[in-house]
């Protein structure tokens, strides 16, 4: 029977450091998701769910019992993404490309191809652009709301929860996200369509 | 009629707007809202990533030995420290024991015909380790010396190697505490160093190419890892000559 994750938070807090591998090999990957989607670059999403887990560890005793790991943990993932992107103004660097060759694949944010056809081709780049400069005007809050509720489906409790906000202010960043790309893209968008 | 904002639109698009009932009836008879709603379903339309590529698989182990260095010791919680015995409290006991053990040695009969042989029962916790690692030293060596030979241009399947490596890394780890709670540094670091290596073997894929193996060789060779491994496993031989050697009855 596999042991629940409080049973193993106790056993770390009683002084046994070495199961709190048990919850790294338990979670990495899934929290390893969570972060890639907002940064879309490995290596940064690798330091930054290190960083996680070792913040977890050193506030393992405010951890509640009661509560949910995998939520806390992932709370502490958001934040720590949070940060990152506001010292590393990966708002400003982190373009969105449609087909990115090898090197950017590792970095940038893929996006759906809209169409083949040679003729949308280029307009269809244009949005890609036009999407890279609407990112960009976002602020690192409002590009979590949106990531969290628009690409990882996450609801408006768990986003107040994970990014410490309360509903009415995480609908309201995900509202001026939308704003904000529906300013820059509408008229393009309108225009492949 | 009031035309729905720009917020209460956004928000149904997600779902998360307020009276979702009447944003919809309201859709249905206004177009302008209508288009505006068909807008901004477009613009999130044609934001859509890519699906999250599978990290490497040892993601964990990766993640557990960079971390594992970095956390510190839990201090133990105020009821352990409650009910554990303060250390004025310790050392009485031990010298207790000690003043018992030398009333008990004046006064004890003595077997007069090994009066020599007795040694002391004292155990050196770094020498059972080092001796307990032996075997386990040289398992690795042998395994780093087949990987070391191993030639990348005529077999590249180094899946029971692999095998091998998995159960050495395990068994690693507890030596590696083992030498960690007993304060044996040298014998700590060379471990930890063997485990990163073995990690590397163990997660590997099956089939490796020329220069995967030639990272792992390189990783072994950089580190000088098997002239550590033969420098400890000397220590280890020097412990269990016979000078050093005692059986259960001397220790008793």
């Amino acid at each position: 029977m596999e042991v629940t994750d409080a049973a193993v938070v106790a056993q770390v807090l009683a002084g046994d450091r070495d199961a709190f591998r048990i919850l790294v090999e338990r979670h990495s990957r899934g929290i390893y998701s969570v972060i890639y989607r907002m940064t879309g670059n490995p290596e940064d999403t690798e330091e930054i769910l290190q960083e996680t887990f070792l913040r977890a560890y050193q506030s393992l005793q405010r951890f509640e019992l009661r509560s949910s790991f995998l939520t806390w943990l992932y709370r502490i993932a958001v934040n720590r993404t949070l940060d990152f992107l506001n010292a590393k103004k990966m708002t400003d660097t982190s373009p969105i490309v449609e087909n990115p060759g090898p090197e950017e694949h590792q970095q940038e944010v893929q996006l759906r191809s809209g169409n083949p056809g040679p003729d949308r081709l280029l307009l269809s780049t244009e949005i890609q652009t036009r999407i890279v400069t609407a990112m960009k005007k976002l602020t690192p809050v409002e590009r979590l709301a949106f990531t969290l509720r628009h690409l990882e489906g996450k609801s408006i409790d768990e986003i107040g929860h994970a990014l410490n906000l309360k509903a009415d202010a995480a609908k309201n960043s995900i509202y001026r996200a939308v704003q904000k790309l529906r300013q820059q893209l509408a008229p393009f968008v309108g225009a492949a369509k | 009629m009031k035309h729905l904002t720009e917020e209460q639109i956004i928000l149904h698009c997600f779902g998360d707007a307020e009276n979702s009932d009447a944003i919809n009836g309201h859709l249905k008879e206004c177009g302008a809202c209508r288009a505006t709603f068909d807008q901004v379903k477009a613009v999130l339309a044609s934001i859509e990533p890519t699906p999250v590529p599978e990290p490497h698989e040892s993601l964990e182990q990766k993640l557990w030995l960079k971390l594992r260095d970095r956390l510190p010791e839990r201090r133990s919680s105020i009821l352990q420290r409650l009910f554990s015995p303060p250390k004025w409290a310790v050392a009485a006991a031990v010298a207790v024991l000690v003043l018992t053990a030398f009333v008990a040695g004046r006064f004890w009969p003595r077997d007069s015909q090994r009066p020599d042989q007795v040694q002391s029962a004292q155990v050196d916790p770094q020498r059972v380790v080092l001796v307990a690692v032996g075997e386990h030293l040289e398992r690795s060596q042998m395994l780093l010396i087949e990987i070391m030979h191993t030639d990348a241009r005529s077999s590249l399947d180094l899946s029971h190697e692999q095998a091998r490596a998995r159960d050495l890394l395990d068994t690693n780890r507890l030596y590696r505490l083992s030498a960690q709670k007993t304060g044996d540094r040298s014998v700590e670091g060379m471990l930890d160093q063997l485990e990163r290596v073995l990690a590397e073997i163990a997660n590997a894929p099956s089939t490796l190419t020329e220069k995967d193996l030639q990272e792992i060789q390189n990783q072994v060779q950089s580190q000088g890892l098997l002239f550590k491994i033969r420098v400890i496993g000397s220590k280890v031989r020097q412990e269990e000559t016979p000078s050093h050697q005692y059986s259960a009855n001397q220790r008793l």
